[in-house]
């Protein structure tokens, strides 16, 4: 089941909403994982096993493991846990690469499995290890409720696209949440919000994509391919990180508190930036759990070089089982060995502008790694971007794209920036008269508005991906 | 982050405030959604949505099959969308925003200039291998029939004009020429040019992808031109108004306000009385069907909308016999082409099943017949397909 959707938003929001704040003190967290089982069972009936037993094994590990702690015992236990996990990841999404791979290597025939990529399995995983290194480390209270660790890992809001929480930010909250309305309010707002991003900006502006990637990229104009891979750009950032508002916004109104995942990623000035405003749950993921275990940046500048590279591949990888992921994420790991090494020296004397300009540069060539997979389809397209077939520089079709998109791809420019956000503060903030009531005016007005627009726009949905199926 | 600014050092006032306003927001948006879901719980099914023109999903049945391989949970929310309460206006307040953006093409449809809705065809979705299939199939009935061929271009290619700026059109000029060369110079007639010369007057609706009967009429024209008949005189003087509130297919996909169209005809195609047989059944004396004028498919009006086969006694002696094979284009059409043949045969191969060729050699009398085919060039590349 996706956020974007009418049985989403009018079955089983309001329903689940209503067993939830009916139910007395410590059955909401019953209501909580039998809601998220049937959230998650309703696009996976048969995998919804695979999640309880992840669920379970990782329980039995926890349990298991914090009364061992510092023993020998404590550490297999650990590494069982991790095998157990990143097996079920290796084999559910990894498996068919792997054969395609040895096979394209070696010239064998191997049968690919062709199994589904359970939906999730990718954030699900990840939390769950981060519970049992927390309680190794002892940095986590082994949890003695099957039930409560069941709500951790399945709890739908940010079960299906992040954010990745790990066990010790939401560790109490499992027990003992209070949202006054203050959180709900805020909460319901941000619901909206993400809603709003996915549905009236990532979608609308997806749709522009859609059109251009199924173009000949031999016969394209420079324009087409930049305006393509603009509106890519915008469409994943804003999808991705509507899913997240979407998802903090369930969970505050629950009374958690999950992390931010992004933070106006587009307006970085050096892709070290960049990665620390796009997906924020997922790059400290990598670091606590990988990049500082290895030695971070504790070991001299060619270890850390290393290790920066190794995360970024993993990075790379997490984000689909191909072999352009890999490379996309070598692609960062490259500019972000570079700016360790002197472009981060050199773009500190620069004007930020430049800063920018470069940033954007790197990153919107990410993407068109990121989004065409093949060698020969990533090669034409970046042809297309330079004019390296010969292709005219702007043509009739590209500016009919821009014509009919202009103010769709303003709009979306400037939302991806802080503007609105700085624009509320300053109001919000404001002790005059007039300011205080439009804010009291606006506050309603806005989310309302957005919410209608969302429905309208998502009745006549011709077009609603969910992107992260690969994930 | 939800606490931003309720310091305790603040006054009970305004943290007073301060809630009353959130509990109103969250009110708001709560409200929204419990209103919607309880009115959407209230509502009736609908097993046809005239607004879209298309059957709309029912709700699908629930058996332990269809649950595990998740059927019914695709089902189920695809009924859940086209029931949604209100769905029409939501399509209606969508539409709305898009031309707000500034958008000029919705569901596929241009919005053009002078009130025009110029509906968009674009030449990906019509490969080369499609147009040589088609091709193909004409060349054979052409060689067998030797059959005339007129392929009417759409209002994309006549209006470009009226067109939003920029705007792709799959240009049908190549398609027509390929189309001459492969059947012959002789056997095609090529309306394009005359078309595009009366590109200033309403030959096509601007609210449906039909043209009109003024369009039919330069039609008419070039076929009497290219067969060496003298046409009848079909100007805009001897038209008659039929109906003045005509909101077409293409208006039905943008649901904007928009200025009805006019259905003309030609009372002088009504002065010799016709018998018509629809289908081998329904019997008609007229080629006009006044009652479509009261529903939303008022185009139907012109030889009952569409069927598979209509025998037409024209009731000109002339001892000639047309075999057409059309689409809907040719339906407002075959009431001029009436004054120059005795019989008349129309055959749309969208409803035809069986052997085309046996079945007009059915029909052929011992004197031989005129074969015309009849066709948009998008319905050509979409529709013509024969056995």
């Amino acid at each position: 089941m996706v956020f974007s959707s009418i049985l989403f938003l009018f079955r089983f929001l309001p329903i689940f909403m209503f067993c939830y704040f009916l139910s007395p003190g410590r059955v909401k967290n019953l209501a909580l994982f039998l809601g998220s089982l049937i959230f998650y069972a309703w696009g996976e009936p048969v995998y919804v096993v695979l999640m309880l037993f992840s669920t379970v094994s990782d329980y039995i590990h926890g349990r298991l493991i914090g009364t061992r702690r510092g023993t020998r015992a404590a550490k297999g236990l650990l590494v069982s846990s991790l095998v157990i996990n990143l097996m079920l990841l290796g084999f559910f999404k990894y498996a068919d690469f792997l054969i395609q791979s040895v096979n394209a290597l070696a010239g064998t025939d191997f049968p690919q499995l062709n199994l589904g990529l359970p939906i999730g399995i990718s954030f699900y995983t990840f939390q769950t290890m981060s519970y049992t290194i927390d309680v190794y480390r002892g940095e986590a209270k082994v949890q003695k409720s099957l039930l409560d660790f069941g709500v951790f890992v399945t709890m739908f809001p940010q079960l299906i696209a992040g954010p990745i929480v790990k066990y010790r930010q939401v560790e109490e909250r499992l027990h003992d949440r209070r949202p006054d309305i203050l959180a709900i309010s805020y909460g319901a707002k941000r619901f909206v919000t993400g809603l709003a991003k996915k549905v009236l900006l990532a979608n609308n502006i997806g749709l522009l994509w859609s059109l251009i990637k199924d173009m000949d990229y031999g016969e394209m104009s420079v324009l087409t391919a930049w305006i393509g891979i603009g509106a890519f750009a915008l469409q994943i950032y804003f999808d991705f990180s509507g899913y997240s508002d979407m998802a903090i916004g369930l969970g505050t109104v629950m009374g958690f508190e999950f992390p931010e995942n992004f933070n106006y990623p587009y307006i970085s000035k050096s892709v070290t930036e960049f990665w620390r405003r796009w997906h924020i749950s997922l790059s400290s993921w990598f670091r606590e759990y990988v990049y500082i275990p290895l030695g971070g940046n504790r070991k001299g500048i060619p270890r850390q070089l290393a290790n920066i590279f190794i995360v970024w591949m993993l990075t790379g990888i997490w984000h689909g089982a191909g072999w352009n992921f890999v490379l996309w994420g070598i692609w960062f790991a490259f500019f972000l060995i570079l700016e360790k090494l002197f472009i981060g020296r050199i773009l500190s004397r620069l004007p930020q502008v430049l800063g920018h300009v470069y940033c954007l540069f790197v990153v919107l060539l990410s993407w068109v790694i990121f989004e065409l997979e093949t060698p020969g389809a990533i090669g034409n397209y970046l042809g297309a971007m330079f004019g390296l077939g010969g292709q005219p520089i702007w043509d009739r079709q590209a500016l009919y794209f821009g014509r009919e998109n202009l103010v769709l791809l303003l709009i979306g420019i400037l939302a991806a920036t802080p503007l609105a956000a700085t624009l509320t503060q300053r109001l919000h903030k404001s002790r005059e008269g007039y300011a205080m009531a439009s804010y009291g005016i606006l506050e309603k007005v806005i989310p309302a508005a957005l919410l209608l627009l969302s429905i309208a726009y998502v009745v006549d949905a011709s077009y609603n991906p969910f992107l992260y199926f690969r994930f | 982050m939800h606490k931003n600014g309720i310091g305790s050092n603040q006054i009970y006032g305004e943290n007073y405030r301060e809630k009353r306003n959130a509990a109103l927001t969250a009110g708001v948006i709560c409200v929204i959604l419990l209103t919607l879901t309880v009115a959407d719980f209230l509502r009736e099914d609908r097993l046809f949505s005239p607004q879209e023109n298309r059957v709309l999903a029912a709700k699908p049945e629930l058996t332990r099959e269809s649950v595990l391989d998740g059927s019914f949970m695709k089902d189920y929310e695809t009924y859940v969308t086209d029931q949604f309460v209100g769905r029409d206006k939501w399509i209606s307040i969508k539409t709305g925003t898009d031309v707000l953006l500034q958008k000029k093409e919705i569901n596929g449809v241009y919005l053009g200039r002078d009130d025009y809705l110029i509906e968009q065809h674009l030449k990906a979705d019509y490969p080369e291998e499609l147009e040589e299939q088609k091709l193909e199939l004409l060349e054979k009935l052409v060689g067998r029939w030797d059959a005339r061929v007129m392929l009417v271009p759409t209002a994309d290619n006549i209006f470009p004009q009226r067109l939003p700026a920029y705007a792709e059109v799959y240009d049908q000029r190549a398609l027509l020429a390929a189309a001459k060369e492969r059947v012959g110079g002789e056997h095609f007639i090529d309306i394009y040019d005359t078309l595009l010369q009366h590109s200033d007057e309403e030959i096509y609706y601007r609210t449906d992808h039909h043209w009109t009967s003024r369009g039919a009429y330069y039609g008419y024209q070039a076929w009497a031109a290219a067969v060496g008949e003298t046409p009848q005189d079909f100007s805009v003087e001897t038209a008659e108004t039929v109906s003045e509130d005509f909101l077409g297919t293409l208006y039905s996909k943008v649901r904007l306000p928009v200025k009805p169209d006019r259905i003309e005809y030609f009372p002088l195609t009504e002065q010799t009385p016709v018998r018509i047989v629809y289908d081998l059944q329904k019997k008609s004396n007229s080629f006009y069907e006044r009652s479509y004028l009261e529903t939303k498919n008022q185009y139907g009006y012109f030889l009952d909308d569409n069927h598979a086969f209509i025998e037409i006694d024209t009731g000109h002696p002339t001892g000639r016999t047309l075999f057409v094979i059309k689409d809907s284009y040719a339906n407002c059409m075959i009431p001029m082409l009436a004054f120059h043949y005795e019989k008349i045969y129309v055959v749309d191969l969208r409803y035809m099943n069986g052997k085309l060729f046996p079945f007009m050699e059915s029909y052929e009398p011992e004197s031989g017949m005129d074969v015309l085919v009849l066709y948009n060039c998008i319905h050509f590349l979409e529709e013509f397909r024969y056995w």
